[in-house]
């Protein structure tokens, strides 16, 4: 299949683990790994699986590397109805009023212009006890395996 | 084609930060961080709070430098002690200094030497078992905090929470007791500017709701009509009245400090205010107010006669960035962009000498102490910390060396 990893990262764990990600599917899967600070908002391609890793900064706010991004989305509104992602956030318990609303908030932008989301939106917890790549590889096997079914295995 | 070779000095952030951005560019380059201290990673381990241990999680980023990147770790050698700029010159073809800025911010007005006032730097350094700390003063009933920055309200957060608070947090014994017994009852904290515009961020009051055992005051918050003050402003209006505890928190805006008082030592603070002048007694002054250079290295002369001060160039081949070239300011998210776009600089001018020797100038230093060193303190901290907190940090000098070495001869 072929996978987009795109990231949203104030200070680089994001990034860190789309690239883990990224060496983890790419013997099985054509993968490209994106900040989405160099993501348009057309730029999605509907025989492509997209792997969104983003986290929350400020108070319950998109990191930096997202915020252009969504503001394209916002104002280009673009037609994802043939678009299909996973998201998988990276945040703090500590913040516990607004924990991962930074991804949350990306998904629900994404579902507006009509994309749909392939498996459970799940969450680092980075005052937790588990390693974000522990969390995110069985995800990514997952998402990746019910995508494959609704895209196409050899899309 | 020779790859070029070049020093940070400062493992900190910004330097951290700087080696990433370079080795993800360009894989081959020889890239050294030197370091002051035997450990790495400067204030992620000795300035972001020890109950802010997820903040502190880009310690994996960085340590991902030096296990997969390529990078070394030289620690236990100080620019200017062991090596000299000069010779680092000579040995690299870019120099780079991340050294940050250590000292407190001194409280020029009269009285500002008085005894009993203490930089938020030098209590953070002693909280966190920073190797260079001095003891943790007594501040006695009444402490005031001048400042109304992020530090300030660290220092305000753990001067506030009970024991329990502190759960999984890496404070060592020798804080955790001294937060327990020092006997504080009221804590006043002071800015000089409105609410409004306080450099706090507005999740850092926010936190304050949580805290278990005080009651906080809020006086002359003010009000704005720009919408990310007025939410600041909700954030501090919010917190008065919460009422958890016996110890007091007030927080009062617009003060401009104008003179210490006290014979021998701190017995109040005189402020101007839109009011008059306005005497409050305290029985020690906590000021966060900013850091400047500790002087070791000549950063006022460098920055002054800098090719390109913006762009962290200071003359071809030596550069800087992080709190050391754009002054006390900036989270780490700011440091990681500053060196980003230094990284792309110094590769751009960059042109290596085959003739430079690079890293063996630092490999035989005697004091030096590498990578492993510190994984083995590292795994030591982890594997002796009680079990309410996540690590238990070693705080002397002697002590670090003694594991970052003794075990490399039993290998
Ligand atoms: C108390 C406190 C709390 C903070 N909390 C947060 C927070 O929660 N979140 C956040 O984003 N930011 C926080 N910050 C800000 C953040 O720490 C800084 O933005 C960041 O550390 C600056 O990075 P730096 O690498 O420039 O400097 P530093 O982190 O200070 O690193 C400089 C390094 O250089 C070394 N060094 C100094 N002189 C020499 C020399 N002569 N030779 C060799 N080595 C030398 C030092 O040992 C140190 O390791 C806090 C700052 C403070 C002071
Ligand atoms: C200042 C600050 C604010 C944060 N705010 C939130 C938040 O509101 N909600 C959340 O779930 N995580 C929050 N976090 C936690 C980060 O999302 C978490 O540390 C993550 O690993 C950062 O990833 P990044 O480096 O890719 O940006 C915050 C972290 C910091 C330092």
């Amino acid at each position: 299949m072929k996978i987009t990893i795109l990231y949203g990262t104030e200070t680089g764990n994001a990034e860190m683990l789309a690239e883990d990600i990224q060496a983890e599917l790419e013997g099985d899967h054509e993968v490209d790994c994106l900040n989405l600070s160099d993501m348009g908002a057309g730029d999605f391609d509907p025989s492509r699986f997209y792997l969104l890793v983003c986290s929350t900064y400020g108070d319950g706010e998109l990191p930096a590397s997202a915020q252009p991004f969504a503001e394209a989305v916002e104002a280009e509104k673009p037609d994802l109805s043939a678009i299909k992602f996973a998201i998988f956030g990276l945040g703090d318990s500590e913040y516990d009023e607004t924990f991962n609303f930074g991804p949350k908030t990306l998904a629900e932008l994404l579902q507006a212009q009509g994309a749909t989301q392939v498996g459970e939106r799940i969450a680092h917890d980075a005052s937790g006890p588990d390693m974000a790549e522990d969390l995110a590889f069985p995800w990514a096997e997952a998402v990746v395996a019910e995508a494959a079914e609704l895209i196409g295995e050899d899309a | 084609m020779t790859a070029g070779k070049i020093a940070i000095v400062g493992a900190g952030p910004s330097g951290c930060f700087l080696a990433q951005s370079l080795l993800k560019a360009a894989p081959e380059l020889e890239v050294d961080l030197i370091d002051r201290l035997p450990v790495p990673y400067g204030l992620v381990r000795y300035g972001v709070a020890a109950d802010h241990q997820g903040t502190k999680g880009v310690a994996r980023q960085f340590a991902r430098i030096f296990e997969r990147q390529g990078a070394q770790f030289h620690g236990n050698i100080t620019l200017g002690q062991e090596v000299t700029l000069e010779a680092l010159q000579t040995a690299y073809d870019a120099v780079v200094l991340a050294a940050g800025l250590m000292q407190d911010r001194a409280l020029e007005i009269p009285g500002g030497d008085l005894p009993g006032i203490h930089g938020a730097g030098a209590i953070t350094r002693a909280l966190y078992d920073h190797p260079d700390a001095t003891p943790l003063p007594d501040l006695g009933p009444r402490p005031l905090i001048v400042g109304n920055g992020n530090v300030a309200i660290d220092l305000l957060r753990l001067l506030a929470k009970q024991p329990e608070e502190l759960e999984g947090s890496d404070l060592g014994p020798v804080a955790t007791g001294w937060l327990r017994q020092n006997g504080v009852e009221e804590i006043t904290i002071t800015g000089r500017s409105p609410a409004a515009q306080a450099k706090f961020d507005t999740v850092m009051i926010k936190e304050l709701s949580k805290l278990s055992g005080v009651t906080i005051h809020v006086e002359g918050a003010g009000s704005s009509e720009d919408a990310a003050e007025a939410k600041k402003i909700e954030a501090v209006l919010a917190l008065h009245g919460h009422a958890t505890g016996p110890r007091r928190v007030t927080f009062r805006f617009g003060l401009t400090p104008l003179a210490v008082e006290g014979d021998e030592r701190v017995t109040a603070m005189r402020f101007q205010t839109t009011a008059g002048e306005e005497t409050l007694p305290c029985t020690s002054v906590l000021t966060a107010i900013g850091f400047c250079a500790d002087g070791v290295l000549p950063r006022d002369t460098l920055l002054a006669g800098a090719q390109d001060a913006e762009a962290g160039v200071l003359a071809p081949g030596l550069y800087a960035t992080g709190w050391f070239r754009r002054g006390p300011r900036g989270t780490i998210p700011e440091n990681r962009a500053d060196a980003q776009a230094l990284a792309t600089r110094i590769l751009a001018e960059l042109t290596p000498d085959p003739d430079k020797p690079g890293r063996v100038i630092l490999s035989d230093l005697d004091a030096r102490v590498d990578y492993s060193g510190w994984t083995r303190i590292d795994a030591h901290e982890i594997a002796t910390a009680p079990d309410d907190r996540c690590r238990a940090k070693i705080a002397s000098r002697e002590e670090m060396l003694r594991l970052a070495r003794e075990e490399e001869k039993t290998k």
